[in-house]
C-alpha cells in the first residue's frame, strides 16, 4: 500500500476516502445507485464506466471494484434505472448504452443521437429515458425501440440536465433554460434566459419541484423559482471564487433528505449551502485540482465527488465523504475516519489508498 | 460628479433620466439596503455587493408583477405540480409571462456600459470560451458558448483524423483569442451594443490576424483574406465593408446570413435573430469533416470588430492576452503542459473539464506560439524568450 507523499495532502485536504482503482483520466459523472451504494463513474480515459461497491462498517468506508464497460469514445454522462439494476451512460460515440449491471448483462445500445450525449436521465413515472446532446434535441427513448419516443428541439446544444418529476430543466448554450412539465413533456412549460451572465455549467432541480439552481462558469448559482408569485425569492450568489480568480461551478447536488445543496467548483472546493436561509453550510478544504461531478448517495449518507489529479502516474482519485447533515445551519460535517484498505487488483493504473483521521 | 453627495436612488433602480446631468452620484456599487433580501428594489443588482459576503442578494425582477400576483395557474406551483384538473395545459400562455424578463430594454446606455466596464473588470471568469449578457434574463450580448467537454471532444477528434498537435493548438488558440476579440469589442461598443457587436462580430477574421496567428494551418485559417482596415465604429460601416471584403468564408454558411441583420442593428430584438446564427457556427459536434469544422471555428469564433482591425489594433489585443495569459499562469496551480500527444493516446492531457484548460490555453499562446514570429511588431511582453525555431529564420 503506497501512499502518494506529499501530493497527498494536496488532493485531499478533507481526507476524504478515495475509491480503489479510479479510472486514470478525468472523471466526467459520477452517480450513485437508487438502491445501493453502488456508485458508477464514466471518463475520459479508454472510455470506460467502473463501477465500485461502497460500503460502510460503522464510519469507515470501503470500496470494491466490481466492473466496467467500454465505449468507443469518452463518456460524458450516467444515470441509474430506478430499481437499481440497470446503468446508462452515454458520451461522445453519440450513444448511450444500456448495462443490466446487477444481472451480469452486457450493455447494449438504446440511444443514438447526431452528436455527443451530454445528459442521460432516467424518467421512472414515465418509464423513458431522455438524453440530451449537442445536437440541439433532447429525445426521449422506450429502451426497447431502436426510435425515440419523442424527439424535442431544443435552441441550442443541451448543456445540463435535470429532472425531479414532474419537473425537468436543461440547460443549453447560450444560457437558455428551457423547463419542461414532464405531464406535457412535448411543449416547453417556460424558456427562461439565464439569472446569470455566463455560460450555463450546471442544473438541479429542487426537490420540491419548486424552482431549480443553475450554476455558471462565472462561479456564481443562482436560485430560480417557477412560480412567478415566487419570483422575489429569486437570487444569485457568489461561489468558487479565489481573490480575482473565477472558476466554474461544476457540480450542483441537492441532498435527498435535507434538501441542503452542495456545489462544486473548478478551483477543487466543494460546499454545502441552504437556500432557504441563504447560508453557507460548511466549506470543504480546496484540493489542487478541479472538481469537475459530485453526488449524493440515494440516502445522503455519501458525498463522493473526484478530484484529477496529475501525477506521474497520472491517476485519477474519486473519493468518497461521508457526512451528517446537522439540524441547525454551520458546522458539523464529520469526515471519515478511515482503515486500512484491502488488496488491490493488478491494473494499469493502480494507486495505494491511504487513510486518516478525522479531524 | 465630484459634487455630487448622495447617491441617486433611481439611478440604482436603473430608472434616472438624468444621465449625467443627474445631480445625484450615480454609483453602481449597491448602497447596503435595509432589506437586503427584500423585495423591489434591486432592479439596478449589477454584481451583489452586499454586506453577506457570498453576495446573496434577492434579484427581484417582479417589479411589475409583484409578489402578489397569485394569479389563475401559477398557484398550481404551490401544489407541487401535481396536475389535477388540465389546468396545466394554460402552460402555454405561460411562457411569456416571465417577469422575470423585465425585459431590460437598455434604456439607459450609460448603466449598461457601466456595466459591461464592471463585469470586465470584476467578474471574467476563467473560462473564456463563453456567451455573456451584461444583464440577467437578457439575451446574450455575445454568442457562442464552447463548454469543457466540447472543445476536449472536438479536440479528440480532431486528433482521431489525423490532424497534428500544432494544428490543434493552433485551432484553439484561434478560437480563444477571436473570443477575447468579442469581448473588447463589446466592450468598445457596447451600445451599438449588444446588438451592434454582436453583429459585427460575424465579419470574420482579417488576415492580419489570420497570418500573425496561424500561419501554417494548412487553409484552415484565413490566409486569404484582405485585412479590413478602417476602424468604423459604424455599423453601417462595418456592414459595408463586410459583405465588401468577405470573400470565400466558407463557413458563413454557417453562420447563416450575417450580412442580413443590416440596419436594424438598434433593435435590441435583433438579439434573438443573431444569436441563432452564430450560434449554429459553433455546432462543431463530430459530424461535420475536419476542414469545415476548424474553419467555422476560426472563422465564426472569429468575430471580428467593426473597430480597428488594423495590425496596430491586432497588436493592442495581443497585448492584453498575453498580459492576462502572465496573470493567470501565476495565479493558476500548476497546469500540466496541455500536450495533446496524449491526447491521442488518450491519456492524461488536462481534461477539458478543468477550468485550467482556459489557462492553458492561453498558456500554449505563450509557449507554443510560433505565430508570433510572423508579426511585423512587437509589443513588450510579447517578444518571445526562445530563439526563432528555423522555419522562421
Amino acid at each position: 500500500m503506497s501512499t502518494f507523499g506529499a501530493a497527498a495532502a494536496n488532493h485531499n485536504p478533507n481526507k476524504s476516502f478515495e475509491v480503489l482503482q479510479p479510472p486514470s483520466d478525468s472523471v466526467s459523472s459520477l452517480s450513485f445507485s437508487p438502491k445501493a451504494n453502488i456508485l458508477v463513474a464514466t471518463s475520459w480515459d479508454n472510455q470506460q464506466v467502473r463501477c465500485w461497491e461502497i460500503s460502510r462498517n460503522g464510519t469507515a468506508v470501503a470500496s470494491t471494484p466490481k466492473a466496467s464497460i467500454t465505449h468507443d469514445q469518452p463518456v460524458l454522462c450516467s444515470t441509474w434505472k430506478d430499481d437499481g439494476t440497470t446503468v446508462f451512460s452515454g458520451g461522445c460515440d453519440k450513444q448511450v448504452k444500456m448495462w443490466p449491471l446487477l444481472s451480469g448483462g452486457q450493455p447494449m445500445t438504446v440511444a443514438m443521437h447526431d452528436a455527443p450525449i451530454k445528459e442521460v436521465a432516467w424518467i421512472p413515472e414515465m418509464n423513458l429515458l431522455v438524453t440530451g446532446s449537442w445536437d440541439k434535441t433532447l429525445k426521449y427513448w422506450d429502451t426497447r425501440q431502436p426510435n425515440p419516443v419523442h424527439t424535442q428541439q431544443l435552441p441550442d446544444r443541451c448543456y445540463a440536465l435535470t429532472v425531479k418529476y414532474p419537473l425537468m430543466v436543461v440547460g443549453t448554450a447560450d444560457r437558455n433554460l428551457i423547463v419542461f412539465n414532464l405531464q406535457n413533456p412535448q411543449t416547453e412549460y417556460k424558456r427562461v434566459v439565464s439569472p446569470l451572465k455566463y455560460q450555463t455549467r450546471c442544473v438541479a432541480a429542487f426537490p420540491d419541484q419548486q424552482g431549480f439552481l443553475v450554476g455558471s462558469i462565472e462561479g456564481r448559482v443562482g436560485v430560480h423559482h417557477l412560480d412567478d408569485g415566487q419570483q422575489n425569492k429569486n437570487f444569485t450568489f457568489k461561489c468558487h471564487r479565489d481573490g480575482s480568480e473565477i472558476y466554474s461551478v461544476n457540480s450542483l447536488n441537492f441532498h435527498p433528505i435535507h434538501h441542503t445543496f452542495a456545489t462544486a467548483g473548478s478551483d477543487g472546493a466543494f460546499n454545502f449551502w441552504d437556500k432557504d436561509s441563504k447560508q453557507r453550510l460548511k466549506a470543504m478544504s480546496r484540493c489542487s485540482q478541479p472538481i469537475p461531478c459530485s453526488t449524493f448517495n440515494n440516502d445522503g449518507s455519501i458525498f463522493a465527488y473526484s478530484v484529477f489529479v496529475m501525477t506521474g502516474v497520472r491517476v485519477l482519485k474519486i473519493t468518497t465523504h461521508q457526512q451528517q447533515r446537522p439540524t441547525f445551519s454551520c458546522t458539523c460535517l464529520r469526515n471519515l475516519k478511515l482503515k486500512a484498505s484491502h488488496e488491490l487488483e493488478q491494473v494499469v493504473e493502480s494507486e495505494g489508498c491511504f487513510w486518516l483521521e478525522n479531524d | 460628479m465630484h459634487y455630487k453627495k448622495e447617491p441617486c436612488r433611481n439611478f440604482q433602480r436603473g430608472s434616472c433620466q438624468y444621465g449625467e446631468r443627474c445631480k445625484f452620484l450615480h454609483v453602481i456599487q449597491q448602497q447596503p439596503k435595509s432589506n437586503a433580501f427584500g423585495f423591489g428594489t434591486q432592479a439596478s443588482s449589477h454584481q451583489q455587493q452586499k454586506p453577506n459576503p457570498f453576495g446573496f442578494g434577492v434579484q427581484n425582477n417582479v417589479q411589475s408583477k409583484g409578489a402578489n400576483d397569485f394569479g389563475n395557474k401559477q398557484n398550481q406551483f404551490k401544489n407541487t405540480w401535481t396536475r389535477s384538473s388540465a389546468s396545466s395545459a394554460p402552460s402555454l400562455r405561460q411562457p411569456d409571462n416571465q417577469p422575470q424578463a423585465t425585459n431590460h430594454q437598455c434604456t439607459d446606455p450609460e448603466l449598461c456600459k457601466r456595466t459591461i466596464i464592471e463585469d470586465f473588470e470584476h467578474e471574467r471568469p476563467l473560462w473564456k470560451l463563453t456567451c455573456y449578457s451584461h444583464w440577467k434574463n437578457s439575451p446574450c450580448d455575445i454568442v457562442g458558448d464552447v463548454s469543457f467537454e466540447e472543445l476536449r471532444a472536438t479536440a479528440y477528434d480532431d486528433a482521431k483524423h489525423g490532424l497534428s498537435l500544432q494544428s490543434i493548438v493552433d485551432r484553439e488558440r484561434n478560437l480563444l483569442n477571436s473570443k477575447l476579440v468579442e469581448f473588447e469589442n463589446l466592450l468598445r461598443n457596447p451600445y451599438t451594443g449588444p446588438v451592434g457587436s454582436t453583429l459585427a462580430q460575424q465579419i470574420p477574421f482579417p488576415t492580419a490576424t489570420a497570418t500573425a496567428f496561424s500561419p501554417q494551418n494548412s487553409g484552415r485559417s484565413q490566409n486569404g483574406f484582405p485585412p479590413s482596415v478602417s476602424s468604423f465604429s459604424q455599423l453601417g460601416a462595418s456592414l459595408n465593408s463586410g459583405s465588401a471584403v468577405r470573400p470565400s468564408i466558407e463557413s458563413n454558411n454557417a453562420f447563416g446570413q450575417p450580412i442580413s441583420f443590416s440596419s436594424s442593428a438598434q433593435a435590441s430584438s435583433v438579439f434573438a435573430t443573431n444569436n441563432i446564427p452564430l450560434a449554429n457556427a459553433f455546432s462543431f459536434g463530430n459530424q461535420q469533416p475536419n476542414q469545415s469544422v476548424a474553419a467555422s471555428f476560426s472563422t465564426s469564433m472569429s468575430s471580428f470588430s467593426n473597430s480597428s482591425v488594423t495590425s496596430t489594433a491586432l497588436n493592442q489585443f495581443s497585448a492584453p492576452v498575453v498580459s492576462t495569459q502572465n496573470l493567470s499562469l501565476s495565479s493558476v496551480q500548476p497546469p500540466a503542459l496541455f500536450n495533446v500527444s496524449n491526447l491521442i493516446s488518450k491519456a492524461d492531457g488536462q481534461s477539458a473539464t478543468d477550468i485550467q484548460l482556459g489557462s492553458n490555453l492561453q498558456r500554449k499562446i505563450v509557449s507554443g506560439d510560433s505565430s508570433i514570429w510572423l508579426k511585423e511588431k512587437w509589443i513588450p511582453g510579447e517578444i518571445p524568450e526562445e530563439a526563432p525555431p528555423d522555419a522562421y529564420v
